[in-house]
């Protein structure tokens, strides 16, 4: 009993220890972000996909920053995740197909709100 | 979060109650002096209507409807939220966020209610996604207050116990429907599926007069999944090593600005026979359940309506191991079968001002079929309950939002007719009845709530049902909190003891059952703390529930079930203690114990009072939860203990013939562990988990009394006290499409 409570605690702390690893790279994209809810889909997307530790987009200047694992990603990947959400990334342009999937408050010929 | 929720709010309260716009301004601030925030995002939390500040910070925005939950927010800074009572003039300073990489929004799993006057918690969607499996009944897994028991060896129903007392003393509604009442009670927490639960408000002690007269130790409000919602589209299907395996999909679509539709359904099989602790009875019922509710909703400014339709099926089979349906009515194996069909209807609309927010009316109707076909061995039960609710609230205000009232009108009728071997019980309940509930709010530091309602019981007459709770705020982290109140409430004894039905006991009305009456009175204290970067809660609590009249069950003699009105006095007091902890970001923990005291006057062989304690309830349970997630939810883990003491389960031996005791002697039940763990991986679109329930494999020995002989004198199946399967291992994917 009590050594199966041990190992399940064990498990946890070691998934605790995994997230406090060093060497992340840092990089700053400006997206074509517009509305809380872009940044919400834009920073979930980034999340979740292989690698990245953090991100971050900041609405005022629509400039988001990422923390990643270098052995894991790429910046070209970062990016290309930003433009299959549906939003430009450093120039190139969002992938049309998924951009127009999006509300219609989130898309590029939304009036600023 | 809490703290997100407070921090550095100054509200500058101007008592011009007059103004209908909400007018300030959003300020930063650096060293000693205020600078404006140009920009920032200011809305009514849940709804589309926004504004900006100015140059200046400056901002106005007119009083919403639908919310009175003000945020503000600008990146680079912590939201706020602000509950907009009175005022009309604000003046904001947000915090600056120096950990900015956490700008999420993100709420944690479960999080005490700071604002109600009632002591309530939220278990929101987050906390119920801890426990993927499955439906009302396994949502409280997670939760200190509300605990599952075991009802029975063979039927699969669950019930919960809150206060010490059985879950039928709970006020449960849906969407604040009064829902899981009356036959519903023996599945009723099994018809509700998880993935349709939005949130799950849980209030400890007296609950609102508003919802009506039965809720006793509690009331638990469970909202489910809206139309409107962004997610369009949410398919869950999960398996378990026992073979269930179940299917949820939910569909939402907005057809215009104005009106939404949508789809809640569930499917879910057993077809496996599994019999591990080799009694010959099945461990759990075979059974499949289809279940679905579709409804529309219309949202207009000045009147918003909902109406739709409920549907369930569910059939169960149960018994030794090789029974089967045709094997009915005779001797050759033992078996229980239930069939529930249930029907409903609702609808619910509210008349919306505009320009008074303050002030609303609201009408809700439900109409509903519950019918259940049951058979335990050789006895047939079935029942049907028609049921029709009406409740018209009114809302507005005295002089100024200091002083709120709702007041209104309602009606119940409910229709049973059941009939269990030779026993046959009609009943038609007509209802009428009226409420009225003040509420003083003083800047949310000083809060009363007291309510009355009326009753006119055509069969018991009239029932006045008053309830009063106040909320004390000491200082920004000391709440400190009171209830007391009256419930009525009238029981169904065969569907509130179904389980108990499994035996060879002979089923005794000693006396016509009056109505169920109790008070119940509670304290709470709820503190927050903060120590270096971690921060966290502390609340205890007592509640004591008086029977003036309680339906006695009494299981003491094997050879009986005998049901009659409490002889003498009932009590259940509950003190509880519960700490959240989060030392580190998304890592939460939550220790929590608990202790009953429940007593109930019984009548012993020479028909003479006795106190015992009650059965089946645990003296001491401990809960610990323990969660941890990685950004966005990337990885999430969790874990819980829970330590449930031993309890006192009755006389099980054989009764001899000619001198009967007068005091039998009781058992107690050994205390025992259930720990659970799950692992969540979540995807863009896809969350995959697996999770185990159960881990330690505790099985409780022999459930069934007399299972060699389940049509002999000592067939029992209502005594289980713990779990009957062992280790459960599941695994599910659940696929969301967001708008």
């Amino acid at each position: 009993m009590k050594k199966t409570i041990l190992s399940i605690l064990t498990i946890l702390f070691l998934g605790l220890s995994t997230t406090f690893a060093a060497d992340d790279k840092e990089i700053k994209i400006k997206t074509s972000a517009i509305c809380e809810m872009c940044k919400e889909r834009i920073e979930r997307n980034l999340g979740l996909s292989k690698g990245v530790k953090e991100s971050n987009l900041n609405l005022k200047d629509k400039v988001v920053t990422v923390k990643y694992n270098p052995d894991k990603t790429t910046p070209e990947a970062i990016k290309m995740t930003i433009i299959n959400t549906g939003y430009d990334a450093d120039g190139q342009i969002a992938n049309q197909k998924a951009h127009n999937k999006l509300p219609e408050c989130c898309r590029k010929t939304a009036a600023a709100h | 979060m809490a703290k997100y929720l407070t921090a550095g709010i100054f509200l500058l309260i101007s008592l011009s109650l007059s103004a209908q716009r909400i007018t300030g301004s959003v300020n930063e601030q650096i060293e000693s002096n205020l600078k404006p925030i140009t920009g920032a995002n200011v809305y009514w939390s849940g709804t589309s209507q926004a504004t900006a500040t100015d140059t200046s910070g400056k901002f106005s925005i007119p009083r919403s409807a639908q919310s009175n939950l003000l945020v503000v927010s600008f990146v680079g800074f912590r939201n706020d939220t602000i509950k907009i009572g009175a005022e009309s003039e604000l003046q904001i300073v947000l915090q600056n966020d120096q950990t900015l990489g956490e700008v999420t929004v993100r709420g944690s799993s479960s999080s005490i209610d700071r604002l109600s006057p009632h002591q309530s918690e939220i278990i929101t969607t987050r906390a119920l996604a801890k426990a993927a499996c499955c439906n009302l009944s396994e949502s409280f897994e997670t939760n200190a207050s509300v605990s599952v028991s075991y009802s029975d060896a063979v039927t699969g129903s669950k019930q919960i116990q809150m206060l010490g007392l059985n879950g039928t003393y709970i006020q449960t509604n849906v969407e604040n429907i009064p829902s899981i009442r009356g036959l519903a009670s023996t599945f009723g927490l099994n018809f509700v599926p998880g993935t349709w639960i939005q949130s799950i408000d849980v209030g400890k002690g007296a609950g609102s007069v508003v919802n009506g007269y039965e809720s006793m130790t509690g009331q638990i409000n469970v909202e489910l999944q809206k139309s409107d919602s962004r997610e369009k589209l949410y398919l869950n299907t999960y398996v378990n090593n026992f073979g269930r395996a179940e299917i949820n999909l939910n569909l939402a679509h907005q057809l215009n600005k104005k009106w939404s539709t949508g789809l809640l359904t569930h499917g879910s099989t057993l077809r496996n026979r599994i019999d591990k602790n080799g009694d010959g009875f099945l461990d759990l019922p075979l059974y499949t359940q289809y279940n679905a509710i579709n409804r529309w909703k219309y949202q207009g400014e000045k009147v918003m309506a909902q109406f739709g339709v409920k549907a369930l099926y569910e059939d169960r089979l149960g018994g030794q191991k090789d029974f089967k349906h045709e094997m009915r009515g005779t001797t050759q194996a033992y078996g229980f079968g239930a069939r529930v069909n249930r029907y409903e209807f609702f609808s619910k609309v509210a008349r919306l001002f505009p320009d008074q927010p303050y002030k609303g009316l609201g009408f809700i109707v439900n109409a509903s079929v519950h019918d259940s076909k049951s058979y335990f061995g050789l006895n047939n039960y079935d029942g049907r309950q028609k049921t029709l609710y009406g409740n018209l609230i009114y809302q507005s205000i005295i002089g100024n939002t200091n002083h709120t009232y709702k007041t209104g009108l309602s009606y119940l009728l409910d229709n049973y007719n059941e009939q269990y071997r030779s026993i046959s019980l009609k009943r038609n309940e007509s209802v009428p009845g009226a409420f009225f509930e003040y509420t003083y709010n003083n800047l949310d530091k000083f809060v009363v709530v007291a309510g009355g309602r009326v009753d006119f019981h055509n069969l018991y007459g009239t029932q006045w049902t008053p309830r009063l709770h106040l909320k004390y705020k000491l200082t920004e982290q000391t709440i400190l909190r009171a209830s007391t109140g009256k419930g009525f409430r009238v029981s169904n004894p065969l569907a509130e003891y179904y389980g108990n039905l499994v035996s060879s006991r002979d089923v005794l009305f000693r006396e016509a059952i009056r109505p169920e009456v109790s008070w119940n009175y509670g304290a709470s204290v709820t503190q927050e703390f903060k120590i270096g970067n971690m921060s966290g809660n502390l609340i205890v609590d007592y509640y004591r529930t008086n029977f003036e009249n309680q339906l006695v069950a009494d299981l003491e003699d094997p050879r009986y079930i005998k049901f009659y009105n409490l002889p003498g006095k009932a009590y259940a007091n509950s003190f509880q203690a519960e700490a959240n902890i989060t030392p580190i970001r998304r890592f939460e923990l939550k220790l929590a114990y608990r202790l009953f005291d429940v007593k109930q006057t019984l009548k012993n062989n020479l028909d003479e009072p006795v106190l015992l304690p009650r059965m089946m309830v645990s003296r001491d349970r401990v809960l610990f939860n323990a969660g941890y997630s990685l950004p966005y939810d990337k990885w999430k883990f969790d874990f819980t203990v829970q330590w449930n003491g031993k309890k006192r389960i009755p006389y099980m031996g054989t009764m001899p013939e000619h001198h009967v005791p007068t005091d039998l002697p009781s058992t107690m039940a050994p205390s025992f562990y259930n720990l659970n763990a799950q692992i969540t991986r979540t995807f863009p679109k896809w969350d995959v988990y697996l999770g185990g329930e159960n881990l330690a494999n505790f099985r409780q020995k022999n459930p069934i009394m007399g299972a060699s002989e389940p049509f002999g004198q000592h067939f029992d199946a209502g005594m289980a006290w713990g779990p009957v399967v062992g280790r459960m291992i599941y695994a599910g994917i659940r696929y969301k499409i967001v708008r």
